[in-house]
């Protein structure tokens, strides 16, 4: 009996002191958990602005520094988010109720967001900003403001003048029209091993309109006509400006737009359409290479404009903001220029909204920085319509048909108009 | 007391599970029934099974399926055979074998985003691959441009970043088979092919299984190659089923139809793999079990 009762003790006690453990893993699980979610829930406490915006921290933190300097007490807290996953980020905040009291939103992204109510109208409160900023076109939808415009982009067409030249061509008389585009990618491509004449872009359907608009609106064409409930996706003037950028094939490199950048780089690609961060590329990794920044061409010299794509990013408040005043607050701040221009040195994206960076001698001193400058004043942005996720997945899929000759130009924006007009009148 | 302290013991993976498991599963279902988009939430309703319906007449649906269902039979009967005839070759060796097995097996110690981008430099027009071609006097290949040649690139990059893994899981089945087995075997006179038909295959075969189960659930969920490399194009080549299941979620905000087309992918999947376990013969690897 001693013996087996000695066992059964010990047992017992093992169990026991095992049980003890178990209970104490579980209660420090628990302990854990719940300290990770007080953790979670103390970063919206009274005094915070949760701020998510798309450029690098260490570009952003000076600025908010100010801010918080010149508003005491107050802490801003903010996150970068990416352009491939931001998205997914705001939405699932949103549909968690917990959405950033201020946000960064791209113009392609704006539409959804306001069609669903999902930000706040603005449009009242920031009247007397309404002459000191530019692009409040992309962030106004039925006359009233949903974002503040705080920075502004665009392309241009950057020229590798060293293989113009060895194309026999002129590299000192700038690309005015399409004509002049078509025999300088033509002659690049034909006369200089190696090199393709333009960069045109495939595998990538989510940007084609961004590229092949700009011919449009340069030819007097659009997407939906003023009062937003039809397409005229299919009009001469859209047929005219495909049919020349698909001429443009031939001599073209086809590939996603940063392996474009890198054959330019490389100096294999003569012409490439791209924003201001190439300039701040081609001085790191090719400062040898001879290479102009040019407006976008335009249809003939005495017809159309020097179009080109414009995106915006603009500050905007969400419904379910805790603070929506500090939140307003802060983006006044920010879309001051003094605010603003630093950010644009540090990152070279996308230009100030501020009307008064114009005057910035920082221009002065990078010419090629001023040339987006000019090219912003006639550049165009999509439509501010609630169906523009549906109406841009339409554009992008009959271009790309046209772009890898599935279809003619006629025949891709005939089925895109028919397409967009159906969507419209749904429901 | 023991079974206590068991269900004690279970309860941190029972939590997460149930949270981070079971809830979703759940919720997903009920999702699948209601229009709901994440933005509006104050505006969900109830559909019913229109969500299914949808998809179900939905050209983009099957087209994605069909992409999807290519790729599953394009990469699991090569990764399978690679991978049984690298496992052979790795049980072959004699010196440096634990050399061997980590090279082959590292591809699987990487992440698939870190894999895929490095492809997409491969693959690029001024690529890596290209320049080979170029080399040898080759035109240069749109791998991922070409609607024809996109999917079949994205295939090549799983078999080779999926082989390893499952030559390993082989070569430990390999590894269980007594040494007098096969010592007997080649004494009866067995030629190596012999020894690897009746005696070799039919050991390792619920691995097999095990592998096939496994590699057929991974592929229908493929997603990240087909985000970072085309994201879905060109010409919807890539599209396959998880992708259009996320563009429905993220980017029109169809919550309800996006958890109907995950829900129809589940069955798919589940049909799928029961025809699998009854035709690879499942019972048999269940006998040798017990």
């Amino acid at each position: 009996m001693g013996e087996a009762s000695i066992e059964r003790g010990s047992a017992t006690r093992k169990a026991g002191l095992r049980g003890h453990r178990v209970r104490r893993a579980v209660v420090l699980s628990v302990a854990f958990i719940s300290f990770a979610l007080a953790s979670g829930c103390a970063k919206s406490s009274n005094n915070v602005i949760v701020f998510w915006q798309f450029s690098p921290i260490a570009a952003i933190q000076p600025v908010l520094e100010r801010f918080e300097s010149q508003h005491p007490g107050v802490k801003v807290q903010v996150e970068q988010l990416t352009w491939q996953s931001g998205r997914e980020k705001i939405v699932a905040a949103i549909a968690a109720g917990r959405p950033p009291d201020l946000c960064e939103l791209g113009s392609t992204f704006l539409p959804g967001l306001v069609a669903d109510s999902t930000l706040i109208d603005l449009t009242d409160r920031v009247g007397d900003l309404r002459a000191e900023l530019v692009g409040w076109n992309v962030s106004s939808y039925k006359g009233r403001v949903y974002g503040i415009p705080w920075m502004l982009g665009t392309r241009a067409l950057f020229v590798n003048d060293n293989l113009v030249n060895e194309a026999k061509m002129s590299a000192g008389e700038p690309i005015l029209t399409w004509g002049d585009l078509r025999a300088k990618v033509q002659a690049i491509s034909e006369r200089c091993p190696g090199a393709r004449g333009f960069g045109m872009n495939a595998g990538e359907r989510e940007i084609l309109f961004k590229k092949f608009m700009p011919f449009a609106w340069g030819n007097g064409g659009d997407i939906l006509d003023s009062t937003m409930t039809k397409s005229v996706m299919g009009s001469p003037q859209n047929i005219e400006a495909l049919q020349f950028y698909l001429s443009l094939k031939p001599y073209s490199l086809l590939d996603r737009q940063e392996m474009h950048e890198q054959a330019f780089i490389k100096g294999r690609l003569g012409v490439v359409i791209s924003g201001p961060w190439l300039i701040r590329k081609l001085a790191q990794e090719a400062p040898k290479l001879v290479y102009s920044v040019q407006l976008m061409p335009k249809p003939a010299r005495d017809k159309g404009t020097h179009a080109s794509f414009a995106g915006a990013e603009v500050l905007g408040i969400f419904r379910g903001s805790k603070k929506k005043d500090a939140a307003l607050e802060l983006a006044r701040f920010l879309v001051k220029p003094e605010n603003t221009m630093p950010v644009y040195i540090a990152t070279g994206n996308a230009f100030p909204a501020a009307v008064s960076v114009g005057t910035d001698p920082y221009f002065d001193r990078y010419p090629q920085d001023a040339r987006f400058l000019d090219q912003l004043k006639t550049a165009v942005g999509p439509p501010l319509h609630p169906k523009w996720v549906q109406i841009e997945e339409i554009v992008n899929g009959e271009l790309e048909e046209a772009i890898y000759g599935k279809k003619t130009a006629e025949e891709a924006l005939r089925s895109a108009d028919q397409r967009i007009d159906a969507v419209l009148a749904a429901p | 007391m023991r079974r206590v302290a068991g269900v004690q013991g279970l309860a941190p993976w029972g939590l997460f599970f149930a949270a981070f498991g079971i809830f979703p599963l759940v919720y997903a279902l009920a999702l699948s029934f209601l229009a709901y988009n994440p933005l509006r939430p104050d505006l969900v309703r109830w559909v019913g099974f229109d969500n299914y319906v949808r998809a179900l007449q939905s050209p983009s649906f099957w087209h994605a399926l069909r992409t999807t269902v290519v790729f599953v039979v394009g990469t699991l009967p090569v990764t399978l055979t690679l991978a049984y005839i690298v496992s052979g070759l790795l049980a072959g060796v004699r010196r440096g074998q634990g050399f061997f097995r980590a090279a082959i097996f590292f591809p699987a110690t990487l992440s698939m985003v870190v894999i895929s981008l490095v492809f997409k430099s491969l693959y690029a027009e001024e690529g890596l691959l290209n320049g080979w071609l170029a080399a040898m006097g080759l035109s240069r290949v749109h791998w991922l441009q070409d609607p024809a040649l996109a999917l079949p690139s994205i295939m090549l990059m799983d078999i080779w970043a999926s082989v390893g893994y499952y030559a390993i899981l082989i070569l430990a089945a390999r590894k269980t088979l007594p040494d007098e087995q096969l010592e007997a075997a080649r004494l009866e006179g067995l030629t190596r092919v012999q020894i690897e038909r009746r005696i070799v295959l039919p050991h390792v075969r619920p691995v097999l299984l095990f592998v096939v189960l496994l590699n057929t659930i991974r592929s229908f969920q493929i997603f990240i190659e087909v985000f970072v490399l085309t994201r879905g194009g060109p010409l919807e080549s890539t599209l396959t089923l998880v992708y259009h299941l996320y563009e429905r979620a993220f980017y029109h905000f169809e919550m309800g139809y996006a958890s109907a087309l995950a829900y129809l992918l589940l069955l798919v999947v589940g049909a799928i793999l029961l025809l699998q376990r009854r035709v690879l013969g499942g019972g048999s690897m269940e006998a040798r079990a017990r």
